[in-house]
């Protein structure tokens, strides 16, 4: 069948946001290219989430449910979804683009001979023929995949790409596959949450702070506070990193992350052209420095020019009054 | 042991062109190593430190990727390699990495592949599970620390550093490892060392010398284009800084950003 399989991320038990919005475009991309939307679930004890992709659109849903999927492990996820690819026979694999993914998802490819995009933002199927949209170079370049024809295409799309599928009446039919065979050659001995963990990937709103902010305790005086006014995370520079101020983990940039929030607001960062690598996508941009010339106001949907010192301690007491936070 | 690192050479920033012909236009942009990969040559120099052997750094590229290849002989690797052949000019990376597991079949006595997370040009990430799965090797990618790497068990035990959580994870030798940045601090060569290996030639092995043949790529680009510019923005102005806060405050509310 020319359809389209979805990989289904789990969020304690729910459908991950990411893996709905496949839900929606793999149904629209199935009927495109003639086939039907086949969904597989892998880990241990996941029937209840295979029952709710069934009811997010999935004419099949693949249940791979065994004590030794989870936590994941490559050797493990791919040889689950390779049983589900033999059922399905599809001819486009859709997953998310988060790390656990691209770990996945490029070693699925490189298993099936498959073509491959890795951060995906638009797919088509236009005659059996499917193309992929995906910025490369922190942006700079908006790139077209097409595809050899006769293997199948692994993209992992971007969150945030498609609109998310709503639920409906469960119509599709679940079905289990046995891991068959897996040899699973990694030994997983714990799993533990990141300490402090800030996942700036998934802020609507993100308050970054760059070398404008003088020096570490002006960055801590400053950023966290207005972060927490406007309900968002922090996220630093480069340049505040590798100076040791904050963790890396905080790092927005082209050797850090890549984000698109609602909002992003830059306090004192320059906008060197790596730093717009990771934030230009960004929905609306705040900059306030003060240095009018500084190539951050030319992404900026709101440009302040101002001395953070003076300007952010006002903003943070003016989002309290005024949000009531 | 011997370890490889895998390494590219990258644009130092991305304010690249695109030519006709859809290739990138990264002319009159310093080169540098890959930064991800930086730390991974540093990783395995730790470990060949403590553990003796080979440390061989791999470039596939042209003879210009040279000089970023003597960077990492002068930090500490103890060998080098190059692929080089018109036919690696255009592969995509899956195709890559068939070359790359090539040539780690050719050298035949590998341990541990170490390579960053991914290229700050590319950004895929998809080198490193693509080289272990043509391998058949495990993979342990996102790697924030190596916890040991024992030759006498023959394992690897690491911490990958995902999103939210950190795994402890450890796997059989041989095995393909990416790290991330905070991994270590790579260092400095010594200007006595740079000078040391000025005039390396590294090895250079053909498509005919790893007998890779007929690599057909996956993955076409049909079009590559500069993203859309943003819309113009709008300044902030006012008499004095709590005049601005509260005109942007507005704007924020307004046009429901907040």
């Amino acid at each position: 069948m020319p359809g389209v399989l979805v990989y289904v991320e789990q969020v304690d038990g729910e459908i991950a946001a990411v893996t709905r919005e496949l839900l929606g475009k793999g149904k629209e991309l199935a009927a495109a290219l003639g086939g039907s939307l086949s969904a597989v679930v892998v880990g241990s004890g996941v029937g209840a989430v295979a029952q709710k992709a069934a009811a997010y659109g999935a004419d099949t849903v693949y249940s791979v449910d065994d004590p030794r999927l989870s936590p994941y492990t490559t050797d493990g996820h791919v040889a689950a979804v390779k049983a589900a690819v033999a059922a399905a026979q599809p001819s486009l694999i859709l997953a998310g683009a988060s790390f656990q993914m691209r770990d996945f998802g490029a070693a699925l490819a490189a298993d099936l001979d498959a073509g491959l995009v890795v951060d995906a933002i638009d797919l088509k199927a236009d005659g059996g023929a499917i193309t992929a949209v995906r910025p490369s170079h922190g942006g700079n370049v908006i790139n077209t995949y097409a595809f050899a024809a006769g293997r199948p295409v692994v993209a992992l799309v971007r969150k945030q790409s498609f609109p998310e599928a709503q639920p409906g009446a469960a119509a599709g039919s679940v079905q289990a596959l046995a891991l068959d065979g897996a040899e699973i050659r990694t030994t997983v001995t714990s799993v533990a949450p990141k300490t402090g963990a800030v996942n700036l990937t998934d802020a609507a709103i993100i308050v970054t702070g760059g070398r404008g902010l003088g020096d570490k305790d002006n960055y801590y005086k400053l950023i966290p506070p207005l972060a927490e006014a406007f309900g968002g995370a922090y996220g630093a520079s480069r340049a505040i990193v590798d100076a040791g101020w904050v963790p890396y983990e905080h790092q927005v940039g082209q050797t850090g992350k890549t984000v698109s929030p609602k909002l992003y607001v830059a306090c004192g960062v320059s906008g060197a052209i790596q730093h717009l690598a990771g934030m230009r996508t960004s929905r609306n941009i705040v900059a306030i420095n003060k240095d009018p010339e500084a190539p951050i106001f030319r992404v900026a949907t709101f440009g302040l020019v101002g001395d953070v010192n003076e300007v952010l301690p006002l903003l943070t007491q003016e989002l309290k009054s005024r949000l009531g936070r | 042991m011997h370890i490889v690192v895998c390494m590219k050479q990258v644009p130092r920033d991305n304010s690249v062109k695109i030519n006709p012909d859809l290739s990138i236009n990264a002319d009159g942009i310093e080169k540098i190593i890959n930064l991800f990969d930086e730390y991974a040559i540093e990783e395995g120099i730790i470990w060949n430190e403590k553990h003796g052997g080979k440390l061989t750094v791999l470039s596939m590229g042209a003879d210009e990727w040279v000089e970023q290849m003597r960077r990492a002989l002068a930090m500490g690797a103890t060998d080098s390699l190059l692929l080089k052949d018109p036919a690696f000019a255009t592969l995509d990376t899956i195709a890559a990495a068939k070359v790359v597991a090539a040539a780690i079949r050719k050298l035949g006595d590998v341990d541990l592949i170490l390579t960053g997370r991914n290229s700050t040009d590319d950004e895929s990430g998809a080198f490193a599970p693509a080289l272990a799965r043509i391998l058949g090797w495990p993979q342990l990618t996102y790697v924030g620390k190596v916890i040991d790497v024992n030759p006498g068990s023959k394992t690897i035990t690491a911490e990958r550093h995902l999103e939210t959580v950190v795994e402890t994870v450890t796997a059989p030798l041989p095995a393909v490892v990416s790290v991330i940045k905070d991994i270590n601090n790579p260092r400095y060569p010594s200007l006595l060392k740079i000078k040391k290996v000025a005039k390396v030639e590294p090895p250079v092995w053909t498509a005919a010398d790893l007998g890779v043949s007929g690599l057909v790529p996956t993955v076409t680009v049909t079009q590559r284009v500069p993203p859309p510019p943003r819309p113009s923005g709008e300044t902030i102005d006012g008499p004095d800084a709590a005049t601005k806060v509260k005109k942007l405050v507005d704007k924020l509310l307004e046009n429901q950003i907040i």
